[in-house]
């Protein structure tokens, strides 16, 4: 049998049309044109570098030198590999497109599915068990970029009113931790929490309340927020996302700005997800604790009256919150209970930014590279 | 006939004709099948994300040795022979080497800051700057190393082609050149890219044999000054055509002063969102206008960096046309940001088609006399170049 191919001694750029002629213990490498022995290979020091899923000629070469044999013909190939054990790689058939492009893509499909089921679910496992203290020092520098320039009310009877109430609400959830709302003057009408729970008011908000319970019931939402660690898994899905991105694209940086906003769409499905775990947890402690529960829809039905077209229901899966006339439908509840705050409380809670003093700067260096996504305001 | 000149000379010996030089054109030849391609690609994208991306060493060299294998110049395919393993150490060398960078500036931090804390300025933000500041020059620097370790492990005849030069004097030379082209509004342009082309071209070689690149910023200084005014023209009247077409807009459906007063000063959500579309609108429509002109300037810049290179007796031309440059920078771009990277291989397909088509060889290298190159090439691969995501394959 001849094998026609190109020899290259690994010495000089020249090519050389050469025939094969396979031995049980050696190769036989024959220049086409005179018939005269180029190399004699031994079987046992024979490769093929590469493999014929990949290369489209294997080249083989003897161990340890430069020079190489490239058989294009892949009929040729097929005989000699079935001639010769150690070229057995020159003879593997080449895969077909079709059902690899089918196999992995759907492997593909289901690891990318896999892993976010494991970032969605895992998130929700693993966010209790993150070390309080590194949730506090988080949101503390949070709290410093989101309200930093705004002063805090310093209101004693009003903060004392609210904490208290806060605390209640954390120990009907189980909340294990502390819990620490702070009041700042000026707007916009929200409230947020962020991790370590802490819960920042705005006075705006207290001051469009009619009474303590629509105020409670937006304390009663945040604390839902808090029971569910859902300011830590937040980040820890968006860092999923990030990562499953950074895998997908292969590092592309501008596929970057798509991706950004691909997992901002994401974030957003997440934070409608939270929000309406938020309103029922909501409206659960109110009723554990023997309290009216009736001011959470009440105050997302003074939301509408003020704005009355509802830009969560404009804009679909670009908003953050579910549509507000679904949140009041869904936390609808008879005014029934005892009141969540006694009047001298509710009238210290009003007058809460009496005097006011601004935050402290937070350490220098707890700053974290990437503000919180804005899922956990009101 | 006499041998002495009218001038008394002796008239030289009649010299033997050059042997004419052998100026065969040929192209190089691509025979790879996009589905293969997208075999071998789906199954990295599968591994990365089983991995978390620590798989794209292998991944990347694998889709290396399928492409360069495909690609035939004078009937020898290329090889590519490099590993994973050495993709792995280099970017892990790279991490060692900003850990110790890292290190050195909390040093800064503590002896200069910490003294006179400034607020909101942390030690993370002092690295961040200072990776922000260092981050270009070591793209560049990565670009060249990523260079030379990719030709160190090509193989053409069974040759070691490779690169020499300082990548650090590569890295120094962009740096300072790309920031003079940016306080000079980018009338450096041609300049830049010669010089820069330049280095990359005359220090590479295949085996023994370097390349030679006989460019000159002069020769297209011309053609650049005429794109570049012509750009400036075109930008104007995109944007006069726009406020015209905004205003006579606005008239036309009955705008009062008051209510375009009304829409700056109160803007609603709906408002902002049509000016986003509206923005949009406007990019498509200017990158219609401006991007053609881009790629005609492109395509010419390649076919001069093309025809000015040489490798001994080789010589190389192209014939790339403006609309094939559309395709290469426009198109390409389009496809792997719409289909979120999952058209890379379709992208890389088609760059190598273009190649094929438009890149022309004239003569042979005179193979006897190109021998093995005397370096092995780095040990590692391009670390940086890893880090700094500059990398197309």
């Amino acid at each position: 049998m001849v094998a026609r191919a190109r020899y290259y001694d690994g010495k000089v750029a020249l090519a050389r049309e050469v025939t094969v002629r396979p031995a049980s213990h050696e190769l036989v490498i024959v220049d086409a044109a005179d018939s005269s022995v180029v190399a004699r290979w031994p079987a046992s020091e024979l490769i093929v570098l590469g493999d014929t899923g990949h290369e489209k000629a294997p080249p083989v070469a003897r161990r340890g030198e430069e020079g190489r044999l490239v058989i294009d013909d892949a009929g040729l190939r097929r005989q000699l590999a079935g001639t010769m054990p150690p070229l057995a790689a020159l003879g593997r058939p080449r895969p077909a497109a079709l059902p690899r492009i089918a196999l992995f893509g759907a492997t593909l499909a289901a690891a990318v599915g896999l892993f976010w089921l494991a970032v969605d679910v895992g998130s929700g496992y693993v966010a209790p068990y993150v070390p309080y203290e590194l949730q506090r020092r988080l949101g503390e520098s949070v709290a410093e970029d989101l309200a930093g320039d705004q002063p805090l009310c310093q209101g004693r009877a009003g903060l004392a009113a609210i904490n208290g109430l806060a605390s209640r609400l954390a120990r009907a959830a189980d909340y294990p931790h502390p819990v620490n709302v702070r009041i700042v003057k000026g707007g916009p009408v929200n409230a947020f929490t962020l991790p370590g729970g802490i819960l920042v008011f705005y006075s705006d908000l207290i001051d469009l309340t009619r009474d303590g319970n629509e105020l409670a019931g937006v304390l009663a939402h945040e604390m839902g927020h808090v029971a569910h660690y859902h300011a830590i898994k937040g980040l820890a899905r968006q860092f999923g996302i990030e990562q499953l991105l950074k895998a997908m694209t292969g590092g592309f940086s501008d596929l970057g700005t798509v991706g950004a906003g691909g997992s901002l769409l994401l974030a957003l499905r997440n934070g409608r997800g939270f929000e309406r775990d938020a309103d029922a947890t909501a409206v659960e402690l109110l009723e554990k604790l023997g309290l009216r529960a009736d001011g959470v829809s009440r105050f997302f039905e003074r939301m509408l009256e003020k704005q009355p077209v509802d830009m969560a229901s404009v804009i679909g899966i670009w908003s953050s919150h579910p549509p507000t006339a679904e949140r009041v439908a869904a936390t609808r509840r008879p005014a029934t209970g005892a009141s969540a705050f006694s009047d001298a409380q509710w009238k210290a809670l009003r007058s809460v930014c009496g005097s006011t003093e601004p935050i402290p700067p937070a350490r220098p260096g707890a700053k974290p590279s990437a503000p919180l996504p804005p899922t956990n305001r009101l | 006939m006499s041998d002495i000149t009218p001038w008394g000379e002796r008239a030289p010996a009649p010299q033997p004709r050059p042997t004419p030089l052998d100026l065969t054109p040929s192209r190089p030849v691509y025979d790879g099948k996009l589905g293969e391609l997208y075999g071998i690609y789906l199954r990295h994208l599968t591994l990365m994300v089983l991995t978390l991306g620590w798989s794209r060493f292998w991944g990347r060299t694998r889709l290396r040795r399928y492409l360069w294998n495909h690609v035939s110049v004078l009937g020898d395919r290329f090889e590519y022979r490099g590993r994973g393993i050495e993709l792995l150490v280099g970017f892990v060398l790279v991490l060692a080497v900003l850990g110790i960078w890292a290190g050195l500036m909390w040093l800064v931090w503590e002896v200069g800051f910490e003294a006179h804390a400034i607020p909101g300025f942390g030690f993370m933000n002092l690295f961040y700057l200072s990776i922000v500041f260092i981050g270009i020059p070591l793209a560049f620097v990565g670009q060249y190393a990523g260079l030379r370790y990719k030709l160190s492990r090509t193989r053409w005849r069974g040759i070691r082609c490779g690169m020499a030069g300082s990548a650090w004097a590569y890295g120094g030379l962009a740096t300072l050149l790309n920031m003079a082209n940016a306080v000079t509004g980018r009338l450096l342009t041609p300049l830049v890219s010669v010089s820069l082309a330049r280095p990359r071209i005359s220090h590479a070689f295949f085996g023994t044999q370097r390349f030679d690149f006989a460019g000159s910023a002069g020769d297209i200084y011309g053609r650049y000054l005429g794109y570049y005014f012509l750009n400036v023209f075109v930008w104007i009247l995109a944007i006069g055509l726009a406020v015209a077409a905004v205003i006579a807009g606005g008239m036309q459906l009955g705008f009062t002063a008051e209510e375009v007063e009304k829409l700056v000063t109160a803007p609603s959500l709906r408002t902002g969102l049509l000016l986003i579309a509206a923005l949009v609108v406007l990019y498509i429509v200017f990158g219609l206008m401006i991007l053609p002109l881009r790629c005609w300037w492109q395509a010419y810049l390649l076919r001069y960096l093309v025809a000015r290179t040489r490798a001994g007796n080789v010589l190389f031309a192209s014939a790339i046309s403006t609309r094939q440059m559309w395709g290469f920078m426009v198109l390409n771009y389009l496809i792997v940001v719409l289909t979120l990277g999952l058209g890379w291989p379709w992208v890389m397909h088609r760059t190598l088609r273009l190649i094929a088509r438009e890149l022309w060889i004239y003569g042979a290298p005179q193979g006897a006399a190109i021998g093995q190159p005397p370096q092995r090439g780095p040990r590692f691969g391009e670390g940086l170049l890893d880090m700094f995501d500059v990398t197309g394959f």
